[in-house]
């Protein structure tokens, strides 16, 4: 049984009572969050109740803020200040505690009931937001040696899979990404091996429309006039614009995403690779002259437009990420 | 959990210790203020001021009647525990850097520096005989020639203490005659803290080797190690698990050279018999200087650099942990 002055004493916030022999009952304010405030909440108040308190100021002469408010709802203990904030504004501060009952024993619930002293003085009950706030919330990290064996064992799928290619450049076929390739503005090595690739594809079909040519040039050189009619392709008679168009049309890409730096002979330098074109249009600004942004490239043959497809599209030029595709028939 | 944050030091915390029940959290840094708080809300009961350096140590006795402190300010300053009134002044030549109670909080022990001349001296009082704290007259003094102590001890039942030195060594004194009884080392560096499990039958010291090492109290037989990556500041046994937590950090003066995510400043959980780490727990923005168990195993605290005091109550999932081999 207690036989000190404590129990006479004049208790802030503490209960003291007798719990049996041994245990007492202390209470005690608890700093912590509660579902339904939240632990420390700040509410600016709104517009016109602010300009109500201010009207309330300049009735008092100035009188201060409300003076702060303290509810006891069962274990629920609110407190409501109010504050000026430096700009003028005005705060309301809720703070919520919660009011918990614990056993101790007696000597820990004499102590509970101490005064305070020194700075902690005068101090109002419960815990001072100027010394003791509560912190965010952490998290303890396991660590346990099941993991440490998982880890070793991810270690070990990774050293099989270095010799293997995870990463494979478009451009290159090297082990990084297309946009870290040291060819990524050149096409170089596309063009090298579709060189490789076309071969001797590609010779005949330069050489073939090459041979004619000596022959148009002779033509010409004799200076003479030559009706359209005696012309070469003159036999082919009637044949009306329509189906070249048509055949045009579908060897024609789409290029899209293109900057609007680009200028037709950009494009001519980077389709010329896979094959001849027939026909380059890139659609420009009427005003600024500027690429809006997309272009059509027709190749004379569609082999050529689908590698065209397959090599350009998701290449990077300039900083954009070209997109190639078979243009689609105008309707017009 | 969320921690409670004591925001009661400007500098940064130098030591922290429950008494023996565990509701009374003292708490001493680089300022001369020594804060008592209530470690179940974290209200501060009060402060007991007097001191004009920086605190190195605190201690309560068992009963939480009278409360030691050393300071650099050189000096030891008995208070009364309720009331925060300064009981007694011992003025010494240099910065007290250890003191303790013994168990039956009638003896005490403190430690003075190496400095400015003045060698490193253990000194014990009694205090039932009330004139040796008066007079500055301690029953025993036990010089200490070779290196500093930078942590001390009380051993069990009062027999003798247990100190720690600035080059890793272990020395166990006798309390009655003063004599060394053992000398070990088992650490390389400095040695900076050193706590005792709860019986008081095995001690735990924290070093600036990197690791913190387990020892018999009465026989300072090496038991177990646990090693890190970073000097440790602090380490503490848990009184229900067989837990330790670790705090360190790399040293003050390379704190400001890295930043918090590779700093390393979270309290470290190990396994006391498999010395495996199994927890963390981030939230100093410095190193921990000072960690403590609560004594219900519950909840721990501890103080750091950056001048907070953070109380932690474990979660569920703590209680819940259990340990694979």
């Amino acid at each position: 049984m207690p036989t000190g002055d404590y129990d006479s004493k004049p208790s802030w916030a503490d209960q003291v009572e007798e719990e049996g022999d041994d245990d007492k009952c202390i209470t005690s304010e608890l700093l912590k969050d509660l579902p339904l405030s939240g632990g420390l909440k700040e509410t600016p108040l709104s517009a016109d109740l602010s300009a109500d308190l201010s009207a309330d100021v300049e009735l008092l002469k100035g009188g201060p803020l409300p003076s702060p408010k303290e509810l006891i709802n069962g274990n629920i203990k609110t407190i409501t200040e109010y504050r000026e904030e430096e700009d003028g504004r005005k705060v309301k501060i809720i703070r919520t505690f919660r009011i918990e009952t614990r056993k101790a024993s007696k000597a820990v619930a004499r102590r509970k009931n101490w005064k305070k002293f020194g700075n902690s003085e005068f101090d109002a009950p419960g815990p001072n937001v100027a010394t003791t706030t509560v912190s965010d919330d952490v998290f303890m990290t396991f660590i346990t040696s099941k993991e440490d064996l998982n880890c070793q064992e991810e270690e070990d799928p990774m050293n099989k899979l270095k010799g293997q290619k995870i990463v494979s450049c478009r451009i290159c076929k090297g082990d990084h990404w297309t946009t870290r390739c040291p060819y990524k503005d050149t096409l170089g090595p596309m063009q090298k091996e579709l060189a490789e690739q076309l071969g001797l594809s590609t010779g005949e079909k330069e050489k073939l429309p090459g041979e004619p040519e000596p022959v148009q040039a002779q033509q010409s050189k004799t200076g003479k006039y030559i009706p359209p009619s005696l012309r070469d392709g003159a036999t082919r008679r009637g044949e009306s614009m329509q189906p070249n168009r048509r055949a045009d049309d579908n060897a024609t890409i789409r290029v899209t995403n293109l900057s609007e730096d680009t200028r037709e002979t950009d494009l001519q330098e980077l389709f010329r690779p896979f094959g001849s074109i027939s026909r380059i249009y890139l659609a420009k600004d009427k005003a600024t002259g500027q690429s809006k942004g997309f272009a059509f490239i027709s190749f004379h043959r569609r082999e050529d437009a689908a590698r065209a497809i397959a090599g350009v599209s998701g290449f990077g030029y300039d900083h954009l990420i070209l997109n190639v595709e078979w243009a689609k028939p105008s309707t017009n | 959990m969320k921690p409670i944050l004591l925001q009661g030091h400007e500098r940064s915390i130098t030591q922290i210790k429950y008494n023996r029940e565990g509701d009374l959290l003292f708490t001493v840094a680089k300022d001369p203020i020594v804060n008592v708080w209530y470690s179940i809300n974290g209200e501060r009961l009060g402060t007991y001021t007097g001191h004009t350096g920086a605190v190195w140590c605190v201690d309560a006795d068992w009963d939480t009647r009278h409360v030691l402190t050393g300071s650099a300010d050189n000096s030891c300053r008995l208070w009364d525990c309720e009331t925060g009134k300064q009981l007694a002044l011992v003025k010494t030549n240099s910065a007290v850097r250890t003191c303790g109670f013994d168990f039956g909080g009638n003896i005490i022990m403190f430690s003075t520096d190496k400095q400015m001349g003045y060698q490193c001296i253990v000194n014990f009082f009694d205090l039932r005989d009330s004139s040796q704290l008066e007079n500055d007259e301690p029953y025993m003094k036990i010089p200490c020639h070779d290196s500093k102590i930078t942590s001390a001890v009380w051993g069990p039942l009062g027999e003798f203490i247990i100190a720690g030195h600035e080059n890793g060594e272990l020395n166990q004194f006798s309390a009655k005659s003063g004599e060394l009884l053992i000398n070990v080392k088992e650490h390389t560096k400095q040695i900076n803290d050193i706590q005792t499990s709860r019986d008081m039958t095995m001690f735990i010291t924290a070093s600036k080797d990197n690791t913190a090492k387990l020892f018999d109290s009465t026989t300072l037989e090496h038991q177990k190690s646990f090693r890190t990556e970073r000097p440790v500041n602090s380490a503490a046994l848990s009184p229900i698990f067989d837990h330790v937590v670790l705090g360190g950090g790399q040293e003050a003066m390379d704190v400001t050279t890295t930043s918090t995510r590779i700093g390393k400043f979270e309290a470290r959980f190990f396994h006391l018999g498999f010395e495996e780490e199994f927890g963390r727990i981030k939230g100093h923005f410095g190193p921990i200087n000072s960690v403590a168990f609560h004594p219900d195993g519950k909840s721990y605290s501890s103080g750091g650099e950056d001048g907070y005091v953070r109380i932690h109550y474990f979660d569920p999932q703590y209680f819940e942990f259990e340990f694979e081999a």
